[in-house]
């Protein structure tokens, strides 16, 4: 009898063993991601060649950075369940406020500390927001939506809303340092900068954590079902402390990385680009209920908006169409995402 | 065993509880509960819903505080445990939900638990994959299932449900358990697989593990033997070897009152034809015919995969048919969608009553209308709530509903109490056949003989009823007439008042393949 049921069983897992496509999508549904990117390089590369250049491909590495850091907190958040959009208020808070600090009062701060500091300032309000949303019991958008204004709010009414357009040198320097620097056939000379390193770097920590670490599983733990975590022994306040924690030292990165590189700091900056980023997250194959996605999906996701908000305008599609496009891609996924989980 | 256990008594116990207390807010759940565990043995929890069997439980595996006394565990005395100091002393618990996380695969749930405890709780730990692969694959072979890669790496959603259920208990086994509290583990199963749960818990028996069931189901507890603890309004009524007490004694004691295990049939079907189903054709279901005339009770059984279920669904339009005709009063009718069916006057009581049946965090009342909404609508639209809450309160008090409260989300009511909220609903429409799938799975003795009651009385005035279970003698002391399917037809029909169990049962496994031991 217990010979019949295991055969039952091995049939089962038996699928998962063969490799079609269909299978790949719904264990990998990042696949699709991959694909659409590819499609839409060569189309766009067919349309107009110069998309190939080299300074197009390193404004695309460039403008990802910021968005990249926002949307690996963003992964690690969604994979436990929760949802956050006070990211881009916590960024706001710290780049201001440490550009207002090293301007005015430490203007000798050596740029590593500011960074340190930075995503010390982004982890400690993130903190809180791990702290309400642990004890409050409320859901995370409401308690994120909550945070992002008071953030914001404290920033503009006490820390100050003047747009300050001449950085302190370590900064400005920070964000002119080159990784690699060429010389292009028009003469131009073309260069990635320094600070493009922290984005594989924060994504390989991310991943490390998540798939290497007892936290790591603890998180996705979480996402698939709370209740049934803790009644299994994991500690959500320890979990929610330290997904708001990491997301927000994230979020503070990016909001440094973000002046550096703009070579100016304008408090009203940021907040209103969080849709874009969960966007980014969703295309990248993680559930918006939790409990699933990659670190290489959020990426792909990433760059796949990166390279839509860059490239449409190379073959003649007006910028205002961005939206629609970003729009329609999202359905799209979603309603294969859907459709091949219904298949199963 | 039991006797030896008895001799046992005063060596080291495994776990004991003195004087346990428990209040939720106003609620005093449970009223000093003193039980002692011991080593090897294997204990039956019974009780009716709402007993505090659950929260004994709950406090063994830590989920819970008690309000006051005391746990002794391995001689050192707590006030209360956590998940992670209960697991560390080998407590393992095998929920009724199974407590299986949906996202992670086979091995993860089975063994990512060790680690955890190992590491006192604390996350800022390496995991060790090479680890939780030999844990799983030890794990998964005792509980007899496959310990292939594919099988470790397959995400638990994917899994049938009954796999689930093993693959629960793997994990219960994986670590050095000596203690494996199993709440309901036979609800979903089926009797083959309750055989094969038999065969394990004799194992870790012999391994001097001890096993606490909680459970409905008391023909399997005295299959398994051992001791019987009976609950009552949060006391501990009786405690001494099962087989000491008889069905009627030990139903008596959980209730309080004397339960009637007689046949509750007592009304005879009319003449008329309600329901005729001809060559009815489903996934799973080949060319079923059959008939229910007006005031019949028409039990339905077979195995998970006989097509009962699948039946039951087609008959209600919830998964349609793909052929065959169904004929409500003499008139042909269509049944493409759940919609289509209540319209047709066909309701249908799902056997998920969870997934499928309730809005578990809208009220009672809100539940109850939930069909007669477009009813209580006048032409704007607005619905007339004052309508809807005496309706209410009218089938509530027809269903002996324990609560007078409509206010209450139903999540809150115990799971005899939801199936009489879910069975009450359908009264509101007065349907003319009422389908109801496994409608005390889950349910305590006393919830039972009320939704029986109110079976028969459904009948008596005139409603045609089909009851699709495996609860063979809710069938034989409910229905007229008993159809067994098997491999998608109807393999045997039977009078309920003449028909065994054994009878039904042999029916059930007569063409298939497996061997019966």
């Amino acid at each position: 009898m217990s010979a019949s049921r295991t055969d039952e069983l091995h049939g089962a897992a038996l699928p998962s063993r063969s490799f079609s496509f269909g299978d790949l999508v719904r264990r990998r549904p990042e696949t699709i991601t991959f694909l659409l990117l590819v499609a839409i390089c060569v189309g766009v590369a067919i349309a107009n060649p110069a998309f190939l250049q080299p300074s197009t491909l390193i404004d695309i590495g460039r403008a990802s950075v910021v968005m990249g850091l926002f949307a690996l907190g963003v992964f690690i958040i969604l994979a436990a369940g929760g949802i956050d959009v006070s990211f881009t208020a916590i960024a706001a808070f710290t780049m201001y406020s440490m550009t207002v600090l090293v301007q005015s009062y430490l203007p000798g701060l050596p740029i590593v500390v500011v960074i340190l500091m930075a995503t010390l300032g982004g982890a400690a309000l993130g903190i809180i927001n791990g702290l309400l949303v642990h004890h409050l019991k409320v859901p995370s958008l409401i308690v994120t939506i909550g945070t992002q204004y008071l953030f914001r709010g404290f920033l503009l009414s006490f820390i100050g809303t003047v747009w300050i357009m001449s950085l302190p040198p370590q900064m400005g320097a920070f964000g002119r340092m080159p990784l690699v620097q060429f010389e292009a056939a028009n003469g131009a000379l073309i260069t990635l900068p320094f600070y493009f390193l922290v984005l594989p770097v924060a994504a390989f920590v991310t991943w490390w954590i998540l798939n290497r670490t007892l936290m790591g599983r603890a998180i996705f733990a979480v996402g698939g079902n709370a209740d049934i975590a803790s009644r299994l022994g994991y500690s959500l306040r320890t979990v929610h402390v330290f997904l708001f924690g990491y997301a927000g030292a994230l979020a503070g990165l990016a909001g440094i990385i973000h002046v550096c590189a703009n070579r100016q700091a304008n408090p009203f900056d940021l907040v209103g680009t969080e849709i874009n980023v969960i966007a980014a997250v969703v295309l990248g194959g993680a559930r918006i209920t939790g409990g699933t996605g990659t670190v290489l999906g959020t990426l792909l996701g990433v760059l796949l908006i990166v390279v839509l908000n860059s490239v449409l305008v190379m073959v003649g599609i007006p910028s205002t169409w961005q939206r629609l496009v970003v729009g329609s891609f999202i359905l799209l996924a979603a309603a294969f995402f859907v459709t091949r989980q219904r298949k199963k | 065993m039991a006797a030896q256990a008895h001799s046992a008594q005063q060596s080291a116990a495994l776990l004991e509880l003195r004087n346990i207390q428990k209040w939720f807010g106003g609620v005093h759940a449970l009223r000093g509960i003193d039980l002692t565990l011991q080593p090897g043995e294997a204990y039956h929890l019974l009780g009716e819903n709402g007993c505090g069997k659950s929260t004994v439980i709950k406090i063994m595996s830590g989920a819970h505080a008690p309000t006051s006394g005391e746990i002794v565990l391995g001689g050192e005395t707590f006030s209360s445990l956590t998940p992670i100091q209960s697991l560390a002393a080998g407590i393992e618990t095998v929920y009724q939900d199974l407590s299986l996380l949906p996202n992670l695969t086979v091995a993860e749930n089975v063994a990512l638990n060790e680690q955890l405890v190992d590491a006192n709780g604390r996350l800022a730990r390496l995991f060790d994959r090479k680890r939780l692969k030999e844990t799983a694959e030890r794990a998964l072979a005792t509980a007899g299932l496959p310990t292939g890669r594919a099988f470790l790496n397959t995400i638990v959603s994917d899994l049938p449900l009954a796999a689930r259920q093993l693959v629960a208990i793997a994990r219960a086994i994986a670590t050095r358990a000596k203690l494996v509290i199993m709440d309901e583990p036979t609800t979903s199963l089926t009797r083959r697989e309750v055989d094969n749960l038999i065969r394990v818990v004799e194992r870790l028996r012999s391994e001097n593990v001890a096993v606490l069931f909680v459970t409905h189901k008391l023909d399997e507890c005295y299959r398994i033997g051992g001791h019987a603890v009976v609950f009552r309004d949060g006391q501990c009524v009786a405690q001494g070897p099962i087989a000491n007490y008889s069905k009627k004694q030990l139903a008596e004691l959980m209730t309080g009152r004397s339960i009637d295990a007689q046949r509750y049939r007592t009304g005879r079907p009319s003449d008329t034809e309600l329901l005729r189903v001809e060559r009815l054709a489903a996934d799973g279901v080949r060319e079923m015919s059959f008939s229910v005339r007006k005031g019949e009770i028409l039990g339905i059984t077979g195995l998970a995969d006989s097509g009962r279920n699948e039946l039951a669904m087609a008959l209600t339009g919830v998964a349609p048919a793909t052929g065959g005709t169904v004929m409500l009063d003499g008139r042909a009718v269509s049944v493409r969608s759940p919609g289509e069916a209540i319209a047709q006057g066909i309701g249908y009581v799902p056997e998920d009553r969870l997934a499928e049946g309730l809005f578990l965090d809208k009220s009672i009342f809100e539940n109850k209308i939930a069909l007669i909404v477009s009813r209580l609508a006048n032409a704007l639209g607005v619905v007339d709530r004052e309508e809807g809450r005496r309706i209410a309160a009218r089938l509530s008090e027809e269903m002996r509903l324990n609560t007078r409260d409509l206010d209450l989300p139903v999540g809150a009511l115990s799971g005899g109490n939801q199936q009489r909220v879910l069975i009450g609903r359908w009264l509101s429409i007065a349907p003319k056949l009422l389908v109801l799938h496994g409608p005390t799975v889950g349910v305590d003795v006393g919830s039972k003989d009320t939704i029986y009651r109110v079976i028969q009385a459904l009948a008596e005035a005139g409603m045609g009823l089909v009851i699709v279970s495996d609860d063979l003698p809710e069938l034989l002391q409910n229905a007229d007439r008993i159809l067994v399917m098997n491999g998608g037809r109807a393999v045997a029909e039977m009078d309920a008042e003449q028909a065994t169990e054994d009878q039904l049962y042999k029916a059930m496994l007569a063409t298939t393949t497996e061997t019966v031991q």
